[in-house]
């Protein structure tokens, strides 16, 4: 019983067929052939003898039928030649490449800080809400002893001019004796003038000026008395009248706000 | 200095300067010091049968690569009338997804171990066989039994093979000698062993997936199978015949009785070379009438044995060189199947001396039937014959070619010894009557070629 390589002699290999169904890297392989004409007429005109043909594998014989496509549209001028060396202008291609990237990237986050700051700032205080935060007032239009009340932010603001007689009143006046202790000085910043919120420190009421028993305000809803610094002296208030912030930019105005 | 290490090593690392001895002699190496190599001992074919009457066979070789082949007896015999041309489909169709692994996978895992697969059939088997390293056995032997016991044929799959169908044939057409083989057998036998390797015209792109799925049911029975495995544990190859290739009870479909008619194909073309075999019937495989067929081969000459040569020395070449001065070559063709064979005479010649060289070989084919044969030339035969024989064994395609050929054909591998013994056992008169026995029988003829010097069949 012999083997069919022996059996047969020379015409052995026509004796069977043999088809690789996976290519493993040990096995010859004559060059697979793929479905255009032009490449099957490339096979047919080879002269070597066929022992198998590839299966689907994945050996591809790229040199002899895959096209590169012409990128010389895209390429630079520095690497249009393919057979020039690309190193020599690699560096100024690469800086070239760093710096674009680069400055737009700054260009970009300097737009991004700018467009999310918009809106952050659109969520605040609008043109209007900040005009009406400021009031200027003549002073020169107040006569001595008079109160004067504006509307501001909403809220009554008395200013007062005071009488010789009245700073020297509230000096006078002792802070052990004060429910809520404030010196005269601490309240004003020129004793002639006392700017004040309009606003009964009880529960809101608007005060009556030049009333009351200590000859400042007086609040008719529950019987507050203030003096004319503004300070709680009799009734059911618990603290003194709210001075806001103000300032003289001259002698003739001041700006409270 | 911790850190700096290998300032301290240094002086460990001038190896020049701390040799003191020249090498003009060689160093002293300690016995004892000296790692001991692992001694293997060689192992024999082992072969068993399982209950589904599966056999398998498996050699230990101590290879780093592993090879597993599975015969089954599905040639181009078992096609019948109506599906010709579907073991060629069948034959491409190894990679197609199957019920356990889908076609990419298959590819993708045999490759990603640097496996390989492929399918070879003869008219009487066809084998797929798988080579991998010795550690990925797993991976790819499972994508070998999902190929045979479980393939789905998808239709748009198997449409797909039509190209590479169309691919296979053109190259085989490229190779006049196939197409002479496959022509002698279409003109000897009447049906079975008449089937061609290669799918016919008409059949291209009308194999159907159904086909397919029938003949597989009908042919790949565990009955018909046989597992050579060489580099694989024989308890490994064992589970693994009976995990996957439990398919199919029983011997199957058997496969039609060839006839043999002895008839004359001529296939005219305008090549300058004229190819021509002409044969007849021969001895069944495994019979001692085959042996002496094969060392009548011998005798004549069958092919040539020195690398590039030409095989002048050989009987057909001697005897043709008087009749002819133009080129030619000759040589004896014979093969064997399980109920019939074929032997004969191949000569490719000039196609004006065509005739001359066809008569001038079977000429020499007469003389020895005449009883032509001296002692010296039969033992060159059988020498020539022993040493491929053994030769083929040596390669490990060759080897599992012969132990799964045998198996199928005989249930049993004989050693080499025995097939040695064999060789030796031919005499003289065998090789006489076999010579006899071709020259009285029916003749079959296929040539190619510009046949306008070449004798018909009933010429010669």
């Amino acid at each position: 019983m012999m083997s069919l390589a022996c059996r047969s002699g020379a015409l052995t290999p026509q004796l069977k067929a043999t088809n690789v169904a996976v290519s493993g890297t040990l096995k010859a392989l004559t060059p697979g052939i793929f479905n255009t004409s032009e490449n099957v007429k490339k096979a047919l005109n080879s002269k070597t003898r066929p022992s198998c043909v590839t299966g689907c594998a994945g050996v591809r014989f790229a040199h002899t039928d895959i096209k590169i496509p012409d990128f010389s549209d895209y390429r630079r001028p520095d690497v249009m030649d393919p057979n020039k060396s690309s190193q020599d202008s690699s560096e100024s291609r690469r800086v070239f490449s760093y710096v674009l990237t680069g400055s737009t990237a700054v260009v970009g986050v300097y737009a991004a800080k700018t467009v999310v700051t918009q809106f952050i700032t659109s969520m605040s205080a609008s043109a209007d809400v900040l005009a009406l935060s400021q009031i200027e007032i003549k002073l020169a239009d107040i006569p001595e002893g008079k109160n004067v009340t504006f509307k501001w932010r909403g809220k009554p603001l008395f200013v007062r001019h005071r009488t010789e007689k009245e700073v020297a009143a509230e000096l006078a006046v002792d802070l052990s004796q004060l429910r809520d202790p404030e010196h005269d000085n601490d309240r004003v910043q020129n004793p002639s003038w006392v700017i004040v919120l309009g606003v009964c420190t009880h529960l809101g009421c608007v005060p009556i000026a030049n009333a009351g028993d200590y000859g400042g305000y007086y609040c008719p809803c529950h019987g507050s008395h203030y003096d004319a610094s503004g300070r709680i002296r009799k009734g059911p208030a618990p603290l003194n009248l709210e001075v806001p912030y103000y300032q003289f930019p001259d002698e003739d105005t001041v700006v409270v706000g | 200095m911790k850190g700096i290490r290998p300032l301290n090593h240094l002086s460990r690392r001038c190896y020049v300067a701390a040799r003191r001895s020249s090498l003009t002699e060689p160093l002293s190496v300690n016995p004892r010091n000296a790692p001991s190599k692992p001694v293997f001992q060689p192992q024999d074919i082992q072969v068993s049968k399982l209950p589904s009457g599966l056999l398998i066979a498996s050699l230990e070789n101590y290879s780093p690569v592993s090879k597993i082949g599975v015969f089954v007896k599905a040639g181009s015999r078992y096609e019948t009338p109506d599906n010709v041309g579907l073991t060629h489909v069948l034959r491409l169709a190894a990679n197609l997804t199957t019920k356990g692994a889908s076609a990419f996978r298959i590819c993708r895992g045999v490759e990603a171990v640097g496996g390989s697969l492929c399918v070879t059939s003869s008219r009487e088997h066809m084998v797929y066989s798988a080579e991998c390293l010795r550690d990925n056995l797993d991976t790819v032997s499972e994508f070998l039994f999902h190929v045979i016991a479980g393939p789905e044929f998808r239709p748009w799959e198997v449409s797909d093979l039509t190209t590479r169908v169309k691919i296979d044939k053109a190259m085989a057409s490229q190779c006049p000698q196939i197409g002479v083989v496959e022509k002698l057998h279409e003109a000897a036998y009447k049906n079975a062993l008449s089937n061609s390797l290669y799918c016919p015209d008409y059949r291209v792109g009308n194999v159907s997936s159904d086909q397919l799925l029938s003949f597989v049911e009908n042919n790949y029975t565990s009955g018909r199978m046989a597992v050579v495995g060489l580099g694989v544990k024989h308890s490994v190859l064992k589970q693994m015949g009976e995990q996957y290739l439990s398919i199919g009870r029983g011997a199957g479909v058997p496969g039609a009785k060839a006839v043999y008619r002895g008839g004359e194909l001529r296939m005219q073309s305008s090549d300058g070379l004229v190819h021509a075999l002409v044969a007849s019937e021969a001895a069944v495989t495994g019979s001692a009438d085959a042996n002496a067929f094969t060392v009548l081969q011998r005798v004549l000459g069958a092919g040539p044995h020195v690398k590039r040569g030409a095989n002048i020395s050989s009987k057909l070449s001697q005897g043709i060189a008087k009749a002819t001065t133009e080129p030619f070559d000759a040589t004896a063709f014979s093969s064997t199947y399980s109920d019939s064979g074929l032997f004969g005479i191949y000569t490719v010649s000039q196609f004006d001396a065509a005739g001359e060289v066809i008569r001038a070989a079977l000429a020499q084919v007469t003389a020895v039937a005449d009883g032509g044969l001296s002692a010296e030339d039969l033992d060159r035969a059988k020498n020539q014959m022993k040493a491929e024989s053994l030769m083929s064994l040596e390669a490990s395609e060759g080897l599992l070619e012969e132990v799964g050929a045998q198996l199928l054909a005989s249930g049993a591998y004989s050693s080499p010894e025995a097939v040695l013994q064999s060789i030796d056992s031919i005499t003289s008169s065998d090789v006489v009557n076999a010579a006899k026995k071709f020259v009285s029988g029916k003749k079959t003829m296929a040539s190619s070629g510009h046949l306008v010097n070449t004798p018909f069949v009933d010429e010669l």
